[in-house]
């Protein structure tokens, strides 16, 4: 936790020397058009034509990685919390979650195809699909593991099921449901990626891809950089934003008791 | 007409063998409006149970409970009960001021009055200058303490606790038990509090209930006609102080 904090200079120092050994011995014609110098990849980033086509690329990925991460977070939370509660519900879904679970999701998006047509529908809602499950598991788990005495302090002071679940449930299980929102970020961002990849008309999959077929490796690369600046982007600003919502919890780790 | 009514109450709990445990055979008593009364008991006698049982947490096999002559069958409004696991009981991602608001926000309050209590509440239970600390930051005395003053911040009619002082320190422990007895007199509240500690069921109480061992019935119902108000030193040094603590002792060691 603390070391991500730290200016890893070694490590940084490792990278550059990789991506400066990829130069040279690209540089030397050691290998092929398709492997071009890192220095390529960085200039077809600097090209007024990439870079406005890049940016809007972006903005279609980021928009339809939102969509589908906050639906997904929005629905999984619920369904979690029904059946975290009931034990009724979960009996009755367990079947479906246990067969649907381990399905890799990208095998939905053929089905989505066919539902739903090509066309950002049918990417948010493999988006959804894929990002939900480690939300709506992890949520289960937060409501199962909810204590008896906390729930019995909300009734004593008059609260009902729905205040209860609000101000006790929700609050008590919210390290588990970020536990989830964070192995669902990046699971997001693949499928976002990948189905533009198989059938989108734009974003960042589709750029990646478009140019590899357009023999563009330079560009490619470009995009491949850009994707995965975005990752990065959103992994920080995600905890950041964790640290801030549980700060109440870090001290509770460090003793132990969490 | 009594405030609380506790009428043949008996609670078995089902084992795991298929053989129940009765962990409370049959007890009665009643407490009046403003009234102080102790349970006194030893551990595991049922305590626990019978306040879940009164509180409406717990459904009694047997018997009745009664608060203003409702029958209780769910949580009753005006009254709280202060769990003996305190620490699980505090909401670790409310501050010590969020997690006393809370009792006020529970009745409808809220704003600039609400936190003015809440905070005179704190100081009473002697946490001034802990207000924003979260209940890891405290220790179990402390965290005791902020579940006492969530309580009473409620401002319930009855109050239930559970040996609200198990975790604190002699020195606090004094200190707490005459705040809590100034509380007492000035809200008015009726306070029903379990403990194993006979000596401070004596201090804080009107009457003393003594429990034998499970299954737990009412033994003896001890008056304590000890002069208000109580003093740590002189009414604990009184002859009839130690008389009556010898025979609460005689008593809970003969049922056991
Ligand atoms: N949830 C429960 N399930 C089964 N047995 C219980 C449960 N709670 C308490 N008991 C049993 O009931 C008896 C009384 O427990 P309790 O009310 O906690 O006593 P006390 O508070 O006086 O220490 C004990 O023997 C205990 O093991
Ligand atoms: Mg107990």
């Amino acid at each position: 936790m603390r070391a991500d904090r730290r200016f890893n200079l070694a490590g940084l120092g490792v990278f550059a020397a990789l991506l400066l050994l990829w130069e040279l011995y690209s540089r030397a014609g050691g290998v092929e058009s398709y492997l071009p110098p890192p220095s390529a990849a960085l200039k077809a980033l600097t090209e007024p034509n990439v870079a406005r086509a890049l940016f809007g690329h972006l903005a279609g990925t980021l928009g339809r990685f939102l969509g589908g991460y906050l639906l997904a977070a929005a629905l999984a939370v619920a369904a979690g919390v029904v059946l975290g509660y009931s034990r009724f519900a979960y009996s009755v879904s367990e079947v479906i979650i246990e067969l649907l679970r381990p399905m890799p999701s990208v095998a939905i998006i053929p089905v989505a195809i066919l539902c739903l047509g090509i066309g950002d529908a049918m990417m948010i809602a493999v988006t959804i699909y894929a990002a939900a499950w480690p939300i709506l598991l992890n949520t289960i788990d937060g409501v199962r593991n909810l204590d008896r005495t906390l729930v019995d302090t909300g009734r004593t002071f008059g609260l009902g099921r729905v205040k209860i679940l609000w101000q006790v449930a929700l609050p008590a299980a919210a390290p588990y449901i970020a536990t989830g929102l964070r192995v669902s970020l990046p699971i997001a961002l693949i499928l976002v990626t990948t189905s533009e990849m198989v059938a989108g008309v734009n974003g960042l999959g589709f750029f990646i891809l478009d140019e590899e077929r357009s023999l563009r490796p330079a560009n490619m690369y470009a995009g491949i950089v850009v994707v995965a600046l975005l990752g990065y982007a959103l992994n920080r600003l995600f905890v950041a934003v964790e640290a801030r919502a549980l700060a109440w919890k870090r001290g509770l780790q460090a003793k132990g008791e969490a | 007409m009594p405030l609380l009514e506790v009428d043949a109450l008996c609670k078995s709990y089902d084992g795991s063998a298929g053989a129940a445990t009765l962990a409370i055979e049959n007890i009665s008593f009643n407490v009046e409006r403003g009234e102080f009364v102790a349970l006194v008991g030893p551990s595991g006698c049922g305590k626990t149970t019978l306040l879940m049982c009164i509180a409406g947490l717990a459904a009694p096999s047997g018997g009745r409970v009664a608060v203003k002559s409702q029958l209780v069958d769910r949580p009753p409004p005006d009254l709280v009960l202060v769990f003996q696991e305190y620490n699980r009981s505090l909401f670790a991602w409310r501050s010590v001021l969020g997690n006393v608001l809370f009792g006020l926000e529970a009745k409808g309050r809220g704003g600039k009055a609400a936190d003015e209590r809440a905070r005179r509440l704190i100081g009473l239970v002697g946490l001034e200058g802990f207000e924003r600390h979260y209940p890891w930051q405290l220790s179990g005395g402390m965290q005791q303490r902020v579940a006492i003053a969530r309580a009473l911040a409620y401002e319930p009619e009855v109050l239930l606790m559970d040996e609200p002082f198990g975790s604190v320190d002699a020195m606090t422990r004094l200190e707490l038990e005459d705040a809590l007895l100034a509380i007492w007199k000035e809200l008015g509240t009726t306070i029903l509090l379990v403990t194993h500690d006979i000596e401070e069921a004596i201090y804080l109480s009107d009457r003393v209930h003594v429990l034998a061992r499970r299954p737990s019935r009412v033994v003896e119902t001890v008056a304590i006609p000890l002069p208000r108000p109580r003093h740590q030193v002189t009414t604990r040094a009184e002859p009839s102080f130690m008389e009556l603590r010898n025979r609460i002792y005689r008593r809970i060691a003969d049922a056991g």
